[in-house]
């Protein structure tokens, strides 16, 4: 596949006019899909899909053409070579970009990580171990490639194999448990005792019903729960361009009249290598930037784009300004002693269908969903009711914010939306004080 | 390959239960002026098919973007090794002897063509829609744009069915967002609403210049508007929030893979169980709700579903009474029910599942000044910007960007950060009024995602203004 990329690069570069610039953005994926319910084969395949980000600059005008691949060089060379002629005639017509800008410097890169995965392997696994319980999920896996290239003479590389195993376990009274598998390279112990977890808090999860009434509670939000509230915040909240024109939730705080707990620091770190550091425009993205530190409003996210329009220095991130490896640093709280910590309250495991209900004040509504107990003096009781809350993100990870767990949890973003994702999540748990439980 | 598909791939089915090949050929073109620059214009284009293959017990389904005959066989290859691997191991197999042969074809109408206005009259175009949005001073933030696709389908299968299929879309978006006191409120147009089959008339139609200077002026208005007070009150929802209300607690809820279970990981189930069809009081007598796949210009408008099933139009409720799911014809023999034509996909790259497909609420009798009229105390809300609801579809919530307060039967005055919650079941029981055809708006979403692997895709919502009762309304910090 490389050696494809780079052969179509130059192509397509050897067909350039002096004031020309042309980059290329490569993007591949082979994979293999089996979706589960009731713990059968519900459907399964395998996707193979291949396309090219062609943009041609002139004379400071840009126009973006985005191609799917066969990877068969003759019927590609025809669709390569028109639509280099479209841009050429096309961009003509259309005005000066002012905020044209990319990498002019270059920097290569290449990483290949071949792991040979076998997803009827895997799956035949999974459907052993899962034969008594109702188990519903995906498994997605395979190779993710990411190229770019430039006509400047830069070329990055990133190829990995990877897996990701989402499933949950149903009772009878349709209570749910939910558990995540991914890595590059499939272990089946770990396997096996991340599926003996879930089946262990099924068990729980199958005690009464325990009746929640709208209120504030004291509550243990999960690494998954929190990532939930912190995607949210992502929406723009780390959003340079997003804060300059108050789309953003975390606008007061990033002009300085709000902050969150001292406790809290985020950064956007790149450092576990699953997402490219290369930006789509040939920028190399930093280790790591500081986002929010010690609960004062650090730094935004800022593309190019926005650096040329507001007169700042980018820090080489994507036109959508949002992070792909968000990191929250650890608390105090004892990651093995949650329960014994929350006391009396709710243990949060889940949330779901995240929204803002007032933008402006970072206030955001969503439900609880899998694995969400009543807890009383330090154990777990039962399943709670279905419940809806609405909570501005000052009161979670400001005042009300009892603290952070010493332990953060890896996730890995299951969206598969027109390809897989690459970006990830590193986070703690957090007890949270009154947390507005309201229908 | 568009003009061969059916000579190159016909020869190549394989000798199984039953095989189907899917060609899809998609184009975007996409142009946004914002804070009045054309950003970078992008054209999509992309091909490719999806083989899927029953036998013997087994189901596979390979997809390729390589659309050479060796491609082409490599992704039969694909879909015949995962339908021997899964034999035996499937939550179900269908009655193949129930699929029908069907030949035909459906293209959208367009009367001026995306391609015959150039990129440049375009982008002059919204450069004029960015000056009427940025009329007043305090206007922070604004943008505008257009994005054109079109998805051309082609289907054959094992029982010689041959099915075309062309569908262009038009969705025109407008932002504006006005600052006051560090607050800032937003009005927009198009994004979650206002797509339509159409070309590039449908711009015309919609005199986005004239909207863009009314958002303006109402948003400065919202901007120094009262924050919307909590209270239990009579509300008459706007057709461009209705299609929210529609899509979430009517269109997922009755959607039978949830029913089934298949969605439990992701997008969630139901609170609707089979047992509830044909007898189960979803709302008051004035709701009527149909699949139909026939209105003209509707987004989701078309002759056959991604499975090859002819479509046709169906009552899901009617005078209030549910009484069919959303469920394509492989779900419904699961089901032992009946079906409708939505089994689609997103894409050649993702097998299709149940999904909603035009679902619209069937006009009332009363005019928008008669339902104000009869109102003491209440609220008109336009336009969602928040949605939020449970993974059975019960507890939901949503934001509008705009309430109109009602007293004494007339509008007063605008209040912002309108927000109201309720329960499905109990919500559509509340109904009182909905609204007659001059209300009646035909409406349409670019991206309702479901699925594993997920997918986007456009669903069509026709619907008038409705009037409910008792609903819990209230406003924001």
């Amino acid at each position: 596949m490389r050696n494809y990329f780079k052969k179509i690069s130059d192509l397509l570069f050897n067909a350039l006019e002096s004031s020309e610039i042309l980059i290329l953005n490569f993007d591949a994926e082979e994979t293999d899909f089996v979706r589960y319910n009731k713990s059968k084969i519900r459907q399964a395949g395998r996707v193979h899909q291949v396309s090219l980000d062609i943009n041609l600059i002139k004379k400071g005008k840009t126009l973006r053409s985005s191609l799917r691949l066969s990877t068969e060089y003759t019927r590609d060379k025809t669709l390569l070579v028109r639509t280099l002629f479209f841009l050429r005639r096309e961009v003509n017509e259309l005005p000066k970009d002012p905020y044209l800008i990319y990498e002019k410097n270059i920097n290569s890169s290449n990483l290949i990580d071949d792991q040979g995965l076998n997803a009827q392997n895997m799956s035949s696994r999974i459907l052993d171990i899962s034969s008594s319980h109702d188990m519903v999920g995906i498994l997605s896996s395979g190779k993710i490639v990411k190229g770019f290239a430039n006509s400047l003479g830069q070329f990055n590389w990133h190829e990995s194999d990877s897996f990701n195993f989402d499933w949950s376990l149903y009772d009878d009274n349709g209570k749910a448990v939910k558990q995540n598998y991914a890595d590059r390279k499939w272990n089946q112990d770990t396997f096996t005792r991340l599926y003996a977890e879930s089946a262990q808090q099924l068990s729980v999860i199958s005690n009464d019903e325990q009746k929640v009434e709208p209120g504030s509670y004291r509550v243990y939000l999960s690494p998954s729960a929190l990532n939930e509230i912190i995607d949210m915040m992502s929406w723009g909240g780390f959003s340079y361009k997003a804060n300059k024109i108050g789309s953003s939730p975390l606008h007061l705080m990033a002009k300085g009249d709000r902050e969150f707990d001292k406790s809290v620091s985020f950064s956007e770190d790149l450092s576990n290598g699953i997402s490219p550091k290369f930006h789509s425009d040939g920028f190399i993205k930093p280790n790591n930037t500081e986002l929010i530190t010690e609960g004062k409003y650090q730094k935004s996210l800022i593309s190019p784009r926005s650096a040329l329009e507001y007169s700042v220095k980018h820090n080489a991130a994507e036109d959508y300004e949002s992070p792909v490896s968000i990191k929250l640093e650890t608390g105090e709280i004892n990651s093995k002693k949650i329960l014994e910590t929350l006391g009396t309250g709710i243990y949060l495991n889940n949330l779901w269908y995240l929204n803002f209900s007032d933008r402006n004040n970072a206030r955001v509504t969503g439900l609880t969903r899998f694995g969400c107990f009543y807890v009383k003096d330090g154990e777990l009781i039962g399943p709670i009711n279905t419940m809806r809350f609405d909570e501005t993100m000052y009161n979670i990870f400001g005042t009300k914010l009892a603290g952070l767990t010493n332990e953060q949890q890896l996730l890995m973003d299951t969206s598969t939306y027109e390809q897989r994702s690459v970006h990830s999540s590193t986070i703690p748990g957090a007890v949270v004080e009154d947390f507005r439980l309201t229908l | 390959m568009k003009e061969d598909f059916v000579n190159i791939v016909r020869p190549l089915l394989p000798n199984v239960d039953y095989c189907s090949i899917r060609f899809v050929s998609r184009y975007s073109n996409i142009i946004n002026a914002t804070r009045s620059v054309v950003e970078p214009v992008s054209i999509y284009e992309d091909e490719g098919i999806m083989v899927t293959v029953f036998n013997d017990g087994g189901f596979g389904y390979g997809a390729t973007s390589n659309t050479t005959k060796s491609g082409i066989k490599a992704a039969i290859d694909f879909a015949l090794n995962w339908s021997g691997y899964s034999k035996d191991k499937l939550t179900y197999y269908p009655d193949l002897s129930k699929i029908q042969t069907q030949n035909g074809s459906f293209f959208t109408k367009e009367n001026e063509q995306w391609s015959k206005v150039s990129m440049k009259d375009k982008a002059d175009f919204l450069l004029e829609v960015n000056r009427a949005l940025k009329s007043k001073p305090s206007i922070s933030n604004w943008g505008a744009g257009i994005r054109h696709n079109t998805i051309e389908t082609q289907f054959i299968d094992t029982i010689d069915s041959n099915i075309r299929q062309k569908l262009s879309y038009i969705l025109p978006q407008m932002i504006v967002s006005a600052e006051y006191k560090k607050e800032i409120q937003t009005r927009t147009y198009g994004g979650h609403a206002h797509a339509r089959q159409a070309g590039y008339d449908f711009i015309d139609t919609i005199a986005m210049h004239d909207k863009a200077l009314e958002l303006s002026e109402d948003v400065v208005e919202l901007s120094r508007a009262k924050n919307c007070e909590n209270n239990i009150t009579d509300i008459i929802i706007a057709p461009d929030q209705m299609i929210l209300q529609i899509h979430e607690s009517i269109g997922h809820p009755l959607e039978l893979d949830r029913i089934l279970g298949d969605e439990r990981n992701y997008a969630g189930s139901s609170f609707v169980n089979q047992e509830m069809f044909g007898k189960y009081k979803y709302g008051s007598d004035c709701l009527n709700v149909t699949f139909d796949p026939s209105v003209s210009s509707e987004l989701a408008s078309c002759n056959y579903d991604d499975d090859g099933t002819e479509a046709k139009r169906e009552y899901l409720i009617k005078d209030g009474i549910l009484l069919r799911p959303i469920g394509g014809l492989f779900s419904s023999q699961r089901a032992e029910m009946d079906y409708v034509a939505c089994s689609r996909a997103c894409n050649w790259n993702r097998p299709p599942i149940d999904r909603m497909g035009n679902i619209n609420l069937e006009p009332g009798k009363s005019s928008l000044n008669e339902m104000v009229s009869s109102i003491s105390e209440g609220i008109y809300v336009e336009t969602n910007n928040s949605w939020s609801i449970d993974d059975k579809r019960n507890k939901f919530q949503f934001g509008c960007e705009k309430g109109t307060l009602i007293k004494d039967g007339k509008f007063t005055n605008i209040v912002k950060n309108v927000n109201y919650r309720g329960i499905t079941e109990k919500f559509w029981n509340n109904l009182v009024n909905v609204g007659d055809k001059s209300t009646y708006e035909i409406l349409g979403t670019s991206n309702c995602g479901k699925g594993e692997p997920n997918q986007t895709i456009f669903v069509g919502h026709a619907t008038p203004a409705c009037h409910f009762k008792e609903i819990d309304v209230f406003g924001g910090v």
